[in-house]
């Protein structure tokens, strides 16, 4: 087994790259800054003794499903990234330390890596009660979570929670749920969506940040591209069946035993943006929609409140106690404006027929355009 | 005040130095634990206080009930997919929906999977620092740690290489400074008692075990898609299955699916049987001095009972795992449980942080009421926002305290071993008995914090071998020609009777977990969970019983005030999950 | 009896009265027998692709392309109904003033706001007699904007914004409107609720006016549909 990995040089090494390619690779990173050649080995030594980058992984309001995932990352091996990687210095979740010995590495790691650790962020801060729905330490949650953002390097939102509020901040989001870039706003934070994300999406996105040391490129929500760059349903193997027009009617038909769409049983995969149709889940054993239910949009804001999840069409007006599809709202809007039509054609062909009697009878005194007309 | 004696007969005395632990950590979920020690730094005063609250109950007002178990599952993602089974059984009792067999039998056996891979994760990731010093194993002679390993256990990593490599890789790892998730752990605490190699084998579980959970829960991924948080349904499964036909490939299960199924299961249960087992009897053989950390086990249990052999039969005879409840340490009269019944399962709220119209009473699930009221009592130390102490006489938790017929109970793996066992179920007592022979140790001796964590083990066994028992089960009815895997006749809302209601009960892995429902006009009138963690950390009732937790670490004396070593070990006995407890 | 319409008709009180006027110039009619057809060619299109009602048939997909086909009719009529309302906006800067009405309704003209009231009086059968226009009355221009212009400009722009999803992240109704469509209702699902709605929107206005068309041919003093076919008004005064 190859030695334990500490630095970026014993990452790469560890990844199949020789001495000879890394020593490249730093002279191409110098020239790519545009430095002289001699800076090459300015930054393989910096890369062969820089230590493995702090992370802080902080829970707020979440049920853990986040960092489960994590632990069933198949490639990389989530001890390789927890042990070789990265130095996961705080984690609920896994740490040794609890109660002070805890507490303390919260206050030290920011200061003994300034500006060199991650923040990542499984659940989210509550903002009601003073932020007192969620207390660690004695202490609101959110008032920890921006201490420990100030000075990090980078922030990661893991999950559906921390990047758009999740399912506690479905309606009526009683303890006011929020999502962190809605609290930490003075530098970018990756949103890696899901409920929970992809065990190798989150392992890949770390990993990619250590390998070239840079962020991944995000699209307009946040999202790393390469994972969210495209919805469920661009790369659905149940596609051909969409295409065709060819659905799943009710739950164990036929069409569901030969894997047929499932677009009519409510599949939000037109609609979300994930990995999980290319990737899929656990090592590639299967995706949701494989396994004969629906995409529920897991991966997307506010998907917990564009139900009911076996509707094609999401209920509307929830909010103020109606609630119907566009097409029943439409449908009934539309059907009483042409009775409303009907009435009034029937008004107006009344209106019409005795204004036309009365033209035949004209009355001297009636004055009207028609009767001048006489 | 000083001492006083609660209804359940336990001492309390709050006169001592308060220590707090929070976070307490490798749980899941925002838990603080305070005591009170005494001059020996034996504690004499528990208070236990869940700190969180999201408020699921509240938000699913008004929702379609068949989307319920979505929103049920995300209480917990480490129990995941437990609560959409209590969801879904509780919309189907309400409705009237019998599942068909297929159905019944991949729920169990994606239940016993969630069981399996549950209590693995938990023994070597969650609570194995609480007996294990990692630190120690540096001095292990890799010989001798072999020698140990294939003494107790057939599992072929065991070869002196094998440990010598993972001590290499360790000792890089300490000596790199960076200690990541064992830093400032409680090494070289007196508490530990293994000897070097005993901790070399278990580092290298620890290790193992991360790499094998995620094999497990493939199980999930092809009944549900995905794990965490596979998907359910109202009325069976999602899960058609198809063994041929030109398209079987592209069905969700078919022949290389359940082929998968088949392989994980095997290797299932000799992971748990050639590794857990092994391993925890190893640690118990040393802790069995410790006999710390009883509580309410031996003397309140409950089991709601589960894993209906045949579908659609929840009465005792068709459940595997018994259903009963035991109370004032009576082994002898298991009484029976009844979810209905008004006046057995009632939560209480006043040293919670809701509000109830009357707080002296407790509420029935099908009349409770979720109602946050975040109120500090007047002797907390501390502003609202800085909590240094809580006042445990006024409210102090997000967990309500839910009792049986008055009673604070404890759940969980040995809880429902000590059922199973009271009733002389072979299942339970055998593997107990031959445990307790081994060890040299009294049936009393299950009562502790170690017995909770045997049982865990042994259960986990329990649940490996039943995964086996559902999946032969399943092919035979698909031999027999029956491929039906949900019953759509209750689908529509419209089928549905104006108003009704329902009961889901579910053995968790943490214990007994109900979800009640009210549906009115298709929607989701109330609904109310009362979840195994919030029945073991429960704070206190109008009567003043204390819960499972605070119950268990009473007289517990600490080896260094300053670590908490023996808190965590007694707490994690539990397997605590405060997302769950809360909701 | 023009001293009385003097107050109402707002273009038309110059103009002889019997003689005919060209209101609607041919980009006009073209475009609005365009947009007649297409528009019931998404609406159809488009109902069945939120909600494919055919039950279900068995058999290899590649026989089929049903539901390809018909996004397919609805992504070209959509092309065709967005660039036709470019040539019409265009248009409103070069044709004739009456190709600007539906655009640019004139609430700051107090001739125009008392229109406005005689033309509801006259539809809620208060006022004996309609106006006479040669244009659309103010009613009619206020309604064109708020539930046509606007509509059809809502329905281009999120039906767009969900042709960019299709399209992919690089492509450029994506970058034009996607980008910031999705997030400005939420997501894709909100944006198809809202262009699902927005086709509703768009039938009630077609059911109105429809209606009000035929209505209007046969009771007030001015040709309707014929105008849209030939491009003349025509009036039914005395001397008619
Ligand atoms: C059978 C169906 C239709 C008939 C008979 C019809 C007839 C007419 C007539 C006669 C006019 C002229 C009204 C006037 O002189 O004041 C007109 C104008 C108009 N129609 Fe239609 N129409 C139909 C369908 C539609 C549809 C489906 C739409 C759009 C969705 C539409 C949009 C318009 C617009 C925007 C104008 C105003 C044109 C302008 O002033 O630039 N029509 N229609
Ligand atoms: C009056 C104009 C239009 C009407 C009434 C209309 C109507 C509809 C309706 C009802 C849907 C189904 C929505 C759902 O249930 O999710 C739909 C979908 C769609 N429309 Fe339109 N649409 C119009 C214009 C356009 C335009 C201009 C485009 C641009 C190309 C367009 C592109 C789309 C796309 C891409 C979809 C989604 C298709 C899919 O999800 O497979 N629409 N439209
Ligand atoms: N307590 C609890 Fe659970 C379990 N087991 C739920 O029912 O952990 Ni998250
Ligand atoms: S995003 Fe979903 S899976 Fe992750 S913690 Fe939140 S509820 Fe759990
Ligand atoms: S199953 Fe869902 S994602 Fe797949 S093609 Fe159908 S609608 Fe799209
Ligand atoms: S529900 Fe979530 S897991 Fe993937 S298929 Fe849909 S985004
Ligand atoms: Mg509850």
């Amino acid at each position: 087994m190859a030695a334990e990995i500490q630095t970026f040089y014993d990452v790469m090494r560890a990844q199949g790259t020789s001495r000879r390619s890394f020593l490249k690779f730093c002279s191409l990173t110098a020239a790519a800054l545009g430095l002289e050649p001699i800076y090459a080995s300015k930054i393989a030594h910096a890369m062969e003794t820089k230590p493995r980058t702090p992370v802080l992984w902080m829970h707020g309001l979440e049920c853990t499903c986040c960092s489960e995932s994590f632990i069933r990352s198949g490639h990389p091996l989530a001890k390789d990234v927890i042990l070789k990687m990265i130095s996961l210095d705080y984690d609920d979740t896994l740490m040794a330390a609890a109660g002070t010995q805890a507490e303390v590495i919260l206050d030290e790691i920011p200061k003994k890596y300034k500006g060199e650790y991650i923040l990542a962020v499984e659940g989210n801060p509550p903002l009601n009660e003073d932020g007192m729905y969620c207390i660690v330490g004695g202490k609101p949650f959110v008032e920890k979570l921006r201490a420990v953002a100030a000075d990090a390097k980078a922030v990661i939102a893991w999950g559906a929670c921390a990047s758009w509020g999740c399912v506690q901040a479905a309606r009526p989001n009683p303890t006011q749920a929020t999502p962190i870039d809605k609290v930490i706003t003075d530098k970018p934070v990756i949103k890696i969506p899901g409920c929970p994300p992809i065990a190798e999406v989150m392992t890949g996105v770390i990993s990619y940040m250590i390998t070239f040391d840079r962020l991944p490129e995000l699209d307009g929500r946040g999202r790393p591209l390469m994972f969210y760059g495209q919805r469920i349903h661009d790369k659905c193997y149940r596609r051909p069946h969409f295409d065709a027009g060819e659905f799943v009617e009710s739950w164990d038909d036929l069409g569901a035993r030969e894997g047929y769409c499932l677009y009519k049983m409510g599949c939000r995969g037109p609609t979300t943006y994930n990995a999980c149709s290319t990737i899929r889940w656990n090592g590639g054993v299967s995706f949701p929609i494989q396994a004969g239910h629906g995409c529920i949009g897991c991966s997307e804001d506010n998907f917990w409140d564009n139900g009911p999840f076996y509707h094609r069409l999401s209920h509307v007006g929830a909010g103020f106690g109606v609630e119907a599809t566009a097409d029943e709202i439409g449908g009934l809007a539309a059907s009483a404006v042409a009775a409303g039509v009907v009435a009034h054609a029937g008004l107006s062909a009344v209106k019409h027929l005795r204004k036309n009697r009365k033209d035949d009878h004209p009355s001297p005194n009636h004055k009207t355009d028609d009767g001048e007309r006489l | 005040m000083t001492t006083i004696t609660t209804p359940n007969g336990f001492t309390i005395d709050n006169s001592g130095k308060r220590m707090v632990v929070d976070p307490i950590t490798r749980i899941e979920g925002h838990l603080r634990c305070e005591v009170n020690l005494d001059q020996n730094n034996v504690i004499r005063n528990a208070v236990s206080s869940g700190t969180m609250w999201r408020g699921l109950e509240v938000i699913l007002k008004g929702r379609d009930p068949r989307d319920a178990w979505a929103f049920c599952e995300r209480i917990c993602g480490v129990c995941t997919g437990i609560h959409a089974l209590a969801s879904v059984r509780a919309v189907e009792d309400a409705l009237g929906i019998k599942i068909p067999e297929n159905a019944n039998s991949i729920r169990n056996l994606m239940e016993a999977t969630q069981w399996a891979q549950d209590h693995l994760v938990h023994f070597y990731h969650l609570h194995a620092l609480d007996w294990v010093d990692i630190v120690s194993s540096l001095k292990a002679d890799p010989r001798a740690t072999s020698d140990l390993a294939q003494n107790i256990s057939p599992w072929p990593n065991s070869s002196p290489g094998y440990f010598r490599d993972v001590q290499t890789k360790l000792k890089k790892f300490v000596d790199s400074g960076q200690l990541g998730p064992f830093m400032n752990g409680y090494w070289g605490n007196p508490a530990y008692l293994l000897p070097p190699e005993a901790n070399l084998m278990a580092v290298s579980h620890y290790l193992e075990a991360l790499d094998f959970q995620r094999e497990i829960v493939k199980i999930h991924t092809v009944f549900g898609g995905k794990n965490p948080h596979p998907n359910w349904l109202v009325g069976g499964m999602a899960c058609a299955i198809n063994v041929d036909g030109p398209l079987a490939a592209g069905a969700p299960v078919n022949m290389v699916q359940l082929n998968l199924v088949s392989s994980i299961i095997d290797r299932t249960i000799a992971f748990i049987d050639q590794v857990y087992i092994p391993d925890l009897m190893a640690i118990a053989s040393v802790y069995k001095t410790w006999t710390y950390g009883r509580g309410l086990a031996g003397q309140n249990v409950m089991s709601y009972g589960d894993f209906p052999l045949h579908a659609n039969e929840f009465s005792e005879h068709n459940l595997l795992m018994p259903r009963g409840a035991i109370v004032d340490g009576k082994l002898d009269a298991v009484l029976d449980v009844d979810l209905r019944d008004p006046s057995q399962v009632q939560e209480f709220v006043n040293h919670s942080w809701y509000r109830y119209p009357d707080e002296a009473a407790g509420l029935h699930p099908w009349a409770g009421i979720t109602d946050p009221d975040f109120v500090l009592g007047p002797a907390t130390v501390g502003t609202k926002t800085d909590i240094k102490q809580l006042d445990e006489d006024a409210k102090y938790s997000f967990i309500k305290a839910p009792r049986w017929r008055g009673h604070a109970m404890e759940v969980g793996p040995l809880s429902r071993f000590t059922i199973g066992y009271a009733k002389g179920i072979a299942d339970f007592k055998e593997p107990v008995d031959k445990m307790l022979t081994d060890l040299g140790l009294p049936i009393d001796a299950l009562f502790t914090t170690l017995g909770r964590t045997a049982a865990r083990g042994l259960e986990a066994s329990w649940a490996a071998h039943k995964m086996r028992l559902f999946f032969d089960q399943l092919m035979s009815n698909l031999r027999a020609g029956d491929l039906a895997m949900v019953n759509t006749e209750k689908w529509e809302p419209a089928t549905w009777p104006k108003e009704v209601k329902g009961i889901g009960h579910v053995e968790a892995p943490r214990g007994s977990l109900g979800h009640w429902i009210h549906i009115k006009d298709q929607k989701i009138e109330a609904y109310q969970a009362v979840v195994p963690t919030t029945w073991n950390g429960s704070p206190r009732d109008p009567s003043g019983n204390i819960g499972a937790f605070e119950a268990a670490l009473l007289h517990t004396p600490l080896a260094d005030a300053a670590q908490p070593l023996e808190i965590l070990r007694t707490l994690h006995s539990f397997d605590p999950c405060l997302a769950c407890a809360t909701h | 009896m023009l001293d009385r319409t003097e107050t109402i008709d707002v273009d038309a009180s110059n103009t002889p009265v019997s003689a005919p006027v060209y209101v609607y110039e041919v980009p006009v009619r073209l475009w609005h027998w365009t947009t007649a057809v297409v528009f019931l060619v998404l609406c159809v299109t488009g109902f069945l692709i939120g909600d494919p009602v055919w039950p279900q048939f068995i058999g290899q997909p590649y026989h089929h392309f049903l539901m390809g086909e018909i996004r397919l009719v609805h992504f070209v009529s959509g092309y065709v109904l967005a660039l036709a309302m470019l040539v019409r906006i265009y248009w409103a800067f070069v044709g004739n003033r009456y190709s600007r009405e539906i655009f640019l309704p004139k609430l700051w003209s107090r001739v125009w706001r008392q229109q406005l009231v005689k033309t509801i009086r006259w539809y809620f059968l208060i006022e004996p007699d309609s106006g006479r226009e040669i244009g659309h009355n103010s009613l009619a221009q206020i309604t064109m904007f708020v539930m046509f212009v606007v509509g059809v400009i809502f329905e281009i722009i999120t039906g767009f914004a969900l042709y960019g999803e299709g399209s992919g992240y690089g492509s450029w109704s994506y970058a034009l409107f996607s980008r910031w469509v999705m997030p400005l209702f939420g997501t894709s699902q909100e944006v198809h609720t809202w262009h699902r709605l927005g086709m509703w929107y768009l039938v009630i206005f077609v059911i109105v006016h429809v209606y009000m068309v035929i209505r209007e041919d046969i009771m007030s003093r001015q040709t309707m549909l014929s105008t849209m076919i030939n491009g003349w008004r025509y009036f039914k005064d005395r001397g008619q």
